[in-house]
């Protein structure tokens, strides 16, 4: 069931490539009918997967290069299967998205397929290699997204953003071999080394791979000091390749972090905790200023992601260096529940921008004023967005920042202290949002604007209403993730 | 008289007397032959070496041995990269053909491949000073032809000169250094050189070792014989830039490896630092001159060069660790079709258009989108981007490194492999990411569809299903000891 759902992207795409070029509609409405099979097997994913048992569920394992050790190994935990339906739900919303895309529609929509099935292979996969196959498979269409169908400096921003992630994968690929051949027998499967855990008494090594494993994910993350891709990425991108880029691609550093780094090398992470808590304070804190002096709207809401991210490199850090387990569930419940959280805010907030300009073909937030007065369905899930982005109680961002600010109260107050500035600046540039854009006096040379129409209503009115019930029923996702942060991390 | 004819062992090498039975045969054929009947050499030439392939395959289980009197091994080692010599060969002469159709040039060029396929057929398997030398110089006379295929261009007659006076000067020092060898072992079998070497003075032996690997070193791209492959590439025609770039490179590489590992057994002469040290300035030179090319023939050059270097990364573990000749094979058997499919696209477009510039390819994918997409593949899978060919070699071209302890070496080429992708992923910019300058097709034929499919085809392949060539090129570790 799960490599079906990691193939039908491939397979969708395939059978658009075969469509003729002269019927985009044909080509659209296929991929989206694709992605929103992905979304109905990823809810059939979860029906199937039990809280209470295993850690890993719906596990695959099939010989890939036996003579190397590596397999073909899938399956989900608690961690894997909230991203694989986000991923799902994002990939069908951006479908919908772009159904009156007229660019060179058919490249279009094999990329995007190419890309999910890249997440889904890199949440599910249990061995190193395979992981980080579909990592760069996830990766390659991203450049091209951005390169073909970007905005004025879509060349140099697609470079960047290669080159940059490229580093990051390369340094991991490295990290990976090193776990590798610290094993005897060789083998890249994911479970098996954390079980044996083959570097606990080479510190030198350890650390390394640890540098390795935290300069591929942090450049995805992204983590000062290696963030620097992203604004350009983000703000060159089309709207559709920003919702998944911010909403999905950020989390396979996220993901990486939680899921890989912390079982894997748990005492080195103990050991360098406090650089990974430093970068994380660095990270939300300079997010959050560098945002509130952007005065173009997407790249304010680029600048967040920087701010959002951090706190779940906090949490990891807070769970590296806490001795309590109780502690360190809250740490991880609320990291892996603010990617979900960011996942849907911030690719609603990117749609928002991309609706706006599209329509007055400006991001300038001067330009802006009094739009919930005239376009009221607009500015009303705008609002709901950056309230939910700012953690406004009631909505997701709450309930995850609330859990990883408890977690590391508990452990320093100062790291709290200083992570709660974060939290006030970004409130601040976002209220500054909501006062000049949404209320106040529209500017004299305003352009006109329109509200949504059906289509975008489609796309937008799930990630509210799934940010929503998060928040209000936070039920319907915690015991899934407390499966995984349980049983993962139980050793430490 | 008797003790001669039991060196007789012409059993051991059908595929060799394959070759050189059909190189004979074909000279007067290709020299008498007029018209439409020129295809005649090219379609035996392809039949030849396509049945060379099929005997070499069936040598694969047999039991390690040296015939003809100590002086030619029989091992999987040799047969294994024959068999990578002799599919580079068949790829290489079917572009090549693809690109002569019709013209006068394509039954030499037949001829060529032929005797330049021997010639790597024969240095994969030599045990013996003077067959390493006469194998080498059959490989690169029969590759001067080749660049010179094209009597009235004035580069191509420029690098076929440049190519001549570097290959000769190459070689004769080589021989110079075997000459030493033999001299300090009385022997010219290279496996009792390498017993004898174990008591000699080692600063000699480290001298000539440098000194023998110049020929070797030529072959193979390696800084600093490297300058003749951008000049050459740029003045011969693509397809034959191809060919060289892949099968005298795959034989250069077997040649050395064969002569370091008997000759120079354990790192005699500290070999396996020397060849590190040349490997990073062999890809970093290659990437960073890679980063200024205009030309794709020049630029696919310097790639070819820094992807000598990373093979050599492996190359210094190779009598190290278990899986260093085994990634060394991988990698070139997966250089051979992303090369080659590069090459190919290049062929057609030089055709097409008359020019490599890069600014040529502005818009491909609207032009030609099979083309552009069978470039952009090949080149991503040289820059080791998964599922691709060149990301599972890379793969083990690493592994093998950081094994034998070389974290260094290992980071390095990393850091290299950053810097790579740059340009690469330039060309796939002009491709993808531009308006095209003209919308005019670009005409194919049957040959071209069959060498794209067949690179296009192994690159996937090797990507996503390595296993069976990895158990193949794990034959390698047989060795004739």
């Amino acid at each position: 069931m799960l490599t079906i759902e990691i193939f039908l992207p491939l397979l969708t795409g395939l059978i658009v490539l075969a469509l003729p070029r002269s019927r985009p509609a044909a080509i659209r409405w296929t991929a989206l009918g694709g992605t929103f099979l992905t979304l109905l097997l990823a809810i059939v994913l979860w029906i199937g997967f039990d809280p209470g048992g295993v850690a890993l569920q719906w596990r695959m394992t099939v010989p890939w290069i036996p003579s190397v050790g590596a397999s073909y190994d899938v399956a989900v935990n608690g961690i894997s299967l909230p991203l694989i339906a986000l991923t799902s739900l994002l990939a069908t919303l951006v479908m919908v998205y772009v159904l009156p895309e007229r660019k060179r529609v058919k490249e279009h929509a094999f990329l995007f397929l190419l890309m999910e099935m890249g997440l889904f292979g890199i949440f599910s996969s249990q061995d190193l290699l395979l992981f980080y196959l579909f990592f760069e498979i996830a990766l390659v269409p991203m450049y091209f997204i951005i390169g073909i169908w970007g905005h004025e400096r879509r060349l140099y921003a697609a470079i960047k953003f290669f080159l940059y992630t490229r580093v990051g994968s390369l340094a991991m690929l490295l990290a990976f071999l090193a776990l590798y051949l610290g094993m005897d027998p060789h083998t890249f499967s994911l479970p098996a080394i954390i079980a044996a855990q083959p570097l606990a008494d080479q510190p030198l090594t350890a650390g390394l791979v640890l540098l390795g494993l935290l300069v591929g994910f942090g450049v995805k993350l992204p983590m000062v000091p290696l963030h620097n891709w992203l604004p350009d990425a983000h703000v060159e991108a089309p709207t559709e390749g920003s919702v998944m880029l911010a909403g999905v691609q950020l989390k396979m550093g996220a993901y990486g972090l939680v899921a890989l780094m912390l079982p894997l090398l748990p005492q080195t992470t103990r050991k360098y905790g406090w650089v990974l808590l430093i970068i994380a304070l660095v990270s939300i804190i300079y997010g959050a200023l560098a945002a509130l002096a952007q005065s173009d709207l997407k790249r304010m809401v680029a600048y967040t992601s920087v701010n959002h991210m951090g706190y779940v490199m906090l949490g990891v850090a807070v769970a590296a260096l806490t001795t309590k387990a109780g502690i360190r569930q809250l740490a991880l419940n609320g990291a892996t529940l603010q990617m979900i959280s960011h996942g849907l805010l911030t690719g609603g907030l990117f749609f928002m921008v991309g609706i706006l300009q599209s329509a007055t073909g400006t991001r300038q937030m001067a330009r802006f004023g009094g739009l919930l007065g005239r376009i009221p369905v607009y500015s009303g899930i705008f609002g709901l967005l950056v309230f939910g982005s700012l953690g406004l109680p009631g909505l997701s961002g709450f309930v995850a920042e609330f859990q990883v600010f408890g977690a590391t109260l508990s452990l320093s107050p100062w790291a709290a202290v200083l992570a709660l500035l974060g939290v006030i600046i970004t409130t601040g540039l976002f209220l500054r949002v909501l006062i000049n854009v949404l209320m106040g006096e529209a500017p004299a040379d305003m352009p006109p604007v329109i509200d949504l129409n059906r289509r975008q209503l489609t796309a937008l009115v799930p990630l509210a209403v799934a940010s929503l019930l998060i928040g209000i029923f936070p039920g319907v996702i915690l015991p899934v993730i407390d499966a995984a942060t349980r049983l993962l991390f139980q050793g430490g | 008289m008797t003790a001669l004819s039991n060196c007789m062992d012409l059993w051991a090498i059908v595929p060799e007397l394959i070759l050189a039975g059909l190189g004979l045969i074909l000279v007067p054929i290709a020299g008498l032959t007029r018209n439409r009947w020129r295809q005649t050499t090219t379609i035996l030439a392809i039949v030849g070496i396509g049945a060379a392939l099929a005997f070499t395959a069936r040598m694969l289980p047999w039991q390690s041995t040296a015939v003809f009197c100590n002086t030619y091994a029989v091992d999987g080692f040799g047969t294994v990269f024959k068999l990578i010599i002799e599919a580079g060969g068949l790829i290489g002469l079917l572009l090549i053909a693809a690109y002569f159709h019709r013209s006068p040039q394509v039954g030499h060029a037949s001829v060529a491949v032929v005797f330049v396929t021997l010639g790597g057929v024969g240095l994969a398997a030599a045990l013996d000073l003077v067959l390493i030398v006469l194998f080498l110089q059959m490989l690169s006379l029969a590759s001067y032809v080749l660049v010179g295929l094209v009597r009235t261009d004035d580069r191509g007659n420029e690098a076929l000169i440049k190519y001549f006076i570097y290959a000769a000067v190459a070689l004769a020092v080589m021989a110079y250094g075997l000459t030493f060898f033999f001299g300090m072992s009385g022997s010219l079998d290279l496996r009792a050189i390498g017993k004898a070497l174990q008591g000699a003075d080692p600063l000699w032996v480290t001298v000539m070792a440098w000194v023998i690997f110049a020929g070797y070193a030529f072959e193979m791209t390696v800084v600093p014989f490297h300058f003749w492959a951008p000049d050459i590439y740029e003045g011969a025609t693509a397809p034959v830039a191809g060919f060289l770039s892949v099968v005298p490179k795959v034989a250069g590489f077997a040649g050395f490896l064969r002569f370091a590992l008997l000759a120079l057994p354990g790192g005699l002469a500290r070999w396996p630092l020397m060849i590190a040290l040349l490997a990073i300035a062999t890809m970093s030179l290659g990437n960073v001159l890679a980063l200024r090319q205009h030309r794709l023939k020049r630029l696919l050059a310097y790639s070819s060069i820094a992807q000598a270097g990373y093979i050599l990364i492996a190359v210094v573990v190779a009598g190290q660790v278990d899986g260093g000749l085994s990634a060394v094979g991988f990698y070139l058997a997966a250089y051979l079709f992303m090369n080659l499919g590069a090459f190919a696209v290049v062929a057609q477009i030089e055709r097409a258009v008359g020019s490599d510039e890069i600014s040529a390819t502005r818009g491909l994918s609207r032009r030609a989108p099979v083309l552009a997409l069978a470039l952009a593949i090949a080149l991503l899978s040289l820059a080791g981007i998964p599922p691709l060919a060149g990301f599972a070699g890379k793969v083990f071209l690493l592994r093998a490194a950081l094994d034998g302890g070389w974290v260094w070496l290992a980071v390095i080429a990393a850091v290299n492999m950053v810097v790579a992708l740059y340009y690469y992923v330039a060309v796939v910019a002009e491709m993808y990411m531009k308006d095209p300058v003209s919308e005019e097709a670009i005409p194919g034929n049957l040959g071209y569809t069959v060498v794209l499919g067949l690179t296009m085809l192994g690159t996937f392949f090797l990507g996503i299903l390595p296993a069976p060539v990895l158990r193949l090129t794990g034959m390698l570790s047989q060795l004739v000891r």
